[in-house]
Order: structure tokens, then C-alpha cells, then sequence
């Protein structure tokens, strides 16, 4: 059976961190491929703040999302995370105004992202199919389809809230 | 083993997180005023007089929040707004900023958002295991 540690070992994912106040700890945990990785240090680049919505930029509120999210803090349903698809096995979404990540949870509080995008894109050209079908196969090759992989659909199944 | 620390820089962290901050309270109490009192958005946008498309736009943080429209959204919920600037302070046993990884002692790459250069490094931390396959 695959393991988190396996994965971590082989490359296939990476822990994600973010500086967190000094009274916080982390209570969540945060993975992403390599493709994530390098779509974040786009990101960080902030090189298209033009499209940004609201007041934070897209880097700002990806900042905010995985701070929120690692230091245990409750995330709004449907407005910060929701299940592509009410399934076994659901790949999941983490929201921000401007910003879309795709993945799925290992273990209830631990999330690897996969995709990341502007929402507008994702919306625009309804990638979500697209995504979920990727993210399924992913998991298939990795070999963590059914054990490393939250079966529940509920948000209290993926989160401490 | 590699651990990528996304850092956008101090200010737009701060800045960032007081946006979230101030919407997610925002969001609670509006959900909490909503699952004990049944007031939607609806209520809300009608109370104000304004479409409730703005105040879902406010809420999700598509539109932009000002002061005045912060204050009205309280008011019509029925809430105070605390606000205070204060100095940071140091206490006894907070934690201190991470300079390195607990995952098996890794060393932390930096996403660096906070200056002008981005660096990305993917090289394993730990080089042994990649050298034992060489000699293999």
C-alpha cells in the first residue's frame, strides 16, 4: 500500500508551506505535484495582476487561502471548497475570488493540489470535466485510487471545521 | 524530501490576509445570522437597496469592499465593527518563524513572490538516495 511518505520520497508530491503567524501552528496539511508547484511560483510572480478582481491580488489570496487552511481555520463551504462532483473517490476544489485548485484529500485535512488556474478560465472553458478525469487518471498511476483517498463527500469528511 | 515555502512577501501577506480576514467575518455572521434568523442575501441586498448580485460579489470578494459598504453590511446584519491597530507583540511560547522543515529535516525552498526573482528548486533535500542509485 502507497504511502503519504512514498510519494513525498518519489517526488510525486511536495509539502507546501506559508509563513504563518507566530501564535498559529499547523493543524492542516498541504501537498502538491509538480506541475502545482511551478503554476504557484508563476503565480507568486504575480505577473498578471491586471485580472485580479477584488482588492488582493491573485498571490494574496492563494496566500490567504493555504494560511487559512493550514493553520486550521474553518473554510466557508461552497465560497472556499466544494466537491467537483458528489462521488466516491471526489476530486475537490479550493476557491479563491480569482483563483481555482483542483485536487483531492489523502486523509480528512490533507490536501494535494494538482491544477491551478484562473477562474475565469475554468469557468470560460469548463475545465472541470477536463480536471477531474486528469486527477482521476493521476491517482490511478500513483497507485492511491482507493487508499489514499477521502471516500466522503460531506465537507466535514475532508475538514475539521 | 522537498518542502516549498510560498512566500509573497510581508506587506501583500499582511495586506492579503486582512482582506480575508475582514470577508470570511463578514461570511460567518452572515451564515450564523442566516441559520438562526433566515436572513439570505436577499434580505440583506433589500434592506441596503441593492441588487443582491452586489452583495454576493462583496461577500465572494469579486467586487470591492469599501469602508462605507463594510459599515452598511454590518448595520444591516445588526453588528458592531470592532477595529483596533495595535504593535506586534512577542508572548511566551508562540512559535517562531520556520527556517526549517520538520519533514525529516529537509531544507525549505522558497516560492519567493516578495521580491522580483521567483525561485523554484526541485532538487531532493536529502541527496543520498539519488547518489546510492548511481553507485548501483
Amino acid at each position: 500500500m502507497t504511502t503519504i511518505e512514498e510519494l513525498v520520497e518519489a517526488n510525486a508530491i511536495s509539502r507546501i508551506e506559508v509563513e504563518m503567524h507566530p501564535r498559529d501552528q499547523t493543524l492542516r496539511l498541504l501537498y502538491g505535484t509538480p506541475g502545482f508547484i511551478a503554476w504557484l511560483g508563476e503565480l507568486a510572480k504575480d505577473s498578471q495582476p491586471e485580472r485580479r478582481l477584488g482588492e488582493a491580488t491573485a498571490a494574496e489570496q492563494v496566500d490567504d487561502l493555504f494560511n487559512t487552511f493550514l493553520s486550521g481555520m474553518p473554510l466557508v463551504y461552497m465560497r472556499q471548497f466544494r466537491s467537483i462532483r458528489a462521488e466516491k473517490n471526489a476530486i475537490w476544489e479550493l476557491k479563491t475570488p480569482d483563483i481555482r485548485i483542483f485536487g483531492w484529500f489523502l486523509q480528512k485535512d490533507c490536501f494535494v493540489a494538482v491544477f491551478g488556474n484562473w477562474a475565469d478560465e475554468v469557468k470560460d472553458h469548463d475545465l472541470y470535466r477536463g480536471y477531474r478525469i486528469a486527477i482521476r487518471r493521476l491517482r490511478r498511476e500513483l497507485g492511491v485510487d482507493e487508499t489514499l483517498c477521502v471516500q466522503g463527500v460531506t465537507p466535514g469528511d475532508v475538514l475539521s471545521l | 524530501m522537498t518542502c516549498f515555502h510560498f512566500d509573497i512577501g510581508s506587506r501583500a501577506r499582511h495586506a492579503g490576509r486582512f482582506i480575508g480576514r475582514v470577508r470570511g467575518e463578514l461570511l460567518r455572521v452572515l451564515a450564523e445570522k442566516k441559520a438562526k434568523a433566515g436572513l439570505p442575501q436577499q434580505a440583506l441586498a433589500e434592506k441596503l437597496g441593492v441588487k443582491r448580485s452586489l452583495i454576493n460579489r462583496q461577500l465572494s470578494g469579486e467586487a470591492n469592499l469599501s469602508l462605507r459598504s463594510l459599515a452598511d453590511l454590518a448595520w444591516a446584519m445588526d453588528m458592531e465593527i470592532s477595529f483596533e491597530l495595535k504593535q506586534p507583540m512577542a508572548r511566551a511560547g508562540q512559535n517562531q518563524p520556520m527556517t526549517t522543515s520538520t519533514v525529516r529535516h529537509g531544507q525549505i525552498k522558497y516560492i519567493n513572490g516578495g521580491g522580483k526573482q521567483v525561485s523554484v528548486f526541485a532538487a531532493p533535500a536529502d541527496p543520498e538516495p539519488e547518489q546510492a542509485k548511481k553507485s548501483a
